[in-house]
């Protein structure tokens, strides 16, 4: 665990006709105990320059633990009082960070639901056909389904993570999505067979995905550069 | 014009390799310019009893959003020194996250009208866990405030 201190102070000399003036102090603990947070995403900073203005997810529910005591830093770097980056939390508004702007506020995170499928590596494979998902290639090195659902599986998929056993793989989103009515199927997957052999990858079990409602989105006020600093402590 | 400033320490020395030394503070000011806030709620000291959603500042009225895309900021603290006693705050029905005992939030505050058109005008709501008493403070320092009719 790691001690963590955070504290806010605010004051005015001249906003009530008494002075304004206090101070609270947190140690960041994780959710109902006295155990310091130990996570972080690094203290960042973020260039948003598009034409046109272009939103970024900042933080997703799927990288912290849901219903966690995480916490987000957020400030406009900006020096033109005029430029403002809008928060939202999945599709609400927060409100707008003005330059010099900053906000520390909890986060719980909360994740949806990751599609999921298995893939059944079957029939006769010849080695050197191949298997094509996800736009990674994989060339059989020999006739064994199960040895290619490993090689499969030894793949770094852009968008999905996978297990295997024996000559199935099962693939798990990286992020949580709302799909629609689809999901990954069987002719999702290119097979090119040599010498007339019956190679094929079975698609079963597949599950819809549920998008999180709790990601943290950003969007700018202009298309010219404007910086965002940023930190996650999270669980 | 009034002059209130929020400043932000973040610290520790153990949470990554190096030291984290973070420092910050900002004027608040009126919705790009640089003339000051010069209105707040005051600060509420509050004791809540039931786990009940509430309206944290319930001025706003409905259909009426003079003071959207404002610059109002809210700043609310659980005051609870019982670690596993929480509060969920949400905004427009959407949480944001839970304030646990001594946990605090400051952020800015547009009151836009939620996503999906229920009027809720970005209600801040604060949820406490438990029903056997929680102290909370909070406070909105903003551009103004819309009161409803006394009719």
């Amino acid at each position: 665990m790691a001690t963590i201190n955070a504290t806010l102070t605010l004051s005015s000399g001249d906003l009530l006709t008494s002075n304004l003036a206090f101070s609270v102090a947190s140690t960041l603990s994780t959710a109902g105990t006295a155990t310091g947070l130990s996570k972080t995403s690094g203290l960042a900073r973020t260039n948003f320059t598009n034409n046109p203005i272009q939103s970024k997810i900042l933080y997703r529910s799927d990288d912290a633990k849901s219903n966690g005591a995480n916490k987000i830093y957020l400030k406009n770097l900006s020096t033109t009082a005029a430029e403002y980056f809008t928060v939202f939390i999945d599709q609400e508004e927060m409100g707008r960070l003005y330059a010099g702007d900053w906000a520390f506020f909890p986060w719980t995170a909360v994740g949806g639901t990751k599609e999921t499928f298995i893939a059944t590596i079957g029939g006769t494979w010849v080695a050197g056909e191949t298997w094509e998902f996800d736009g990674v290639l994989v060339t059989a090195a020999d006739t064994t389904v199960a040895n290619i659902a490993t090689q499969i599986n030894g793949e770094n998929f852009p968008n999905w993570t996978t297990t295997v056993s024996g000559a199935a793989v099962t693939f798990t989103a990286r992020h949580s999505v709302d799909t629609g009515t689809v999901v990954t199927a069987t002719a999702d997957m290119v097979i090119v067979q040599t010498g007339g052999s019956d190679a094929t990858s079975v698609v079963s079990s597949a599950a819809m995905g549920v998008a999180t409602t709790s990601d943290i989105m950003i969007v700018p006020s202009v298309v010219t550069t404007i910086d965002l600093e940023h930190m996650l402590f999270n669980e | 014009m009034a002059v209130t400033t929020a400043a932000l320490t973040i610290s520790s020395s153990d949470l990554v390799g190096d030291a984290l030394s973070l420092t910050t503070s900002n004027t608040l000011n009126k919705v790009g310019s640089t003339v000051g806030i010069d209105q707040t709620t005051g600060m509420s000291v509050v004791y809540l009893t039931a786990t009940t959603n509430i309206d944290v500042f319930p001025t706003l009225i409905e259909g009426s959003l003079a003071f959207q895309d404002k610059a109002s900021w809210v700043y609310i603290c659980n005051k609870s020194t019982d670690a596993t006693e929480f509060a969920t705050i949400t905004i427009s029905g959407n949480v944001i996250g839970r304030l646990y005992g001594g946990d605090f939030l400051w952020m800015p505050w547009s009151q836009s009208e939620d996503s999906a058109a229920e009027n809720l005008h970005g209600d801040i709501e604060l949820a406490p866990s438990v029903a056997t008493g929680m102290w909370f403070d909070w406070i909105c320092v903003n551009e103004g405030t819309e009161y409803p009719d006394a009719a």
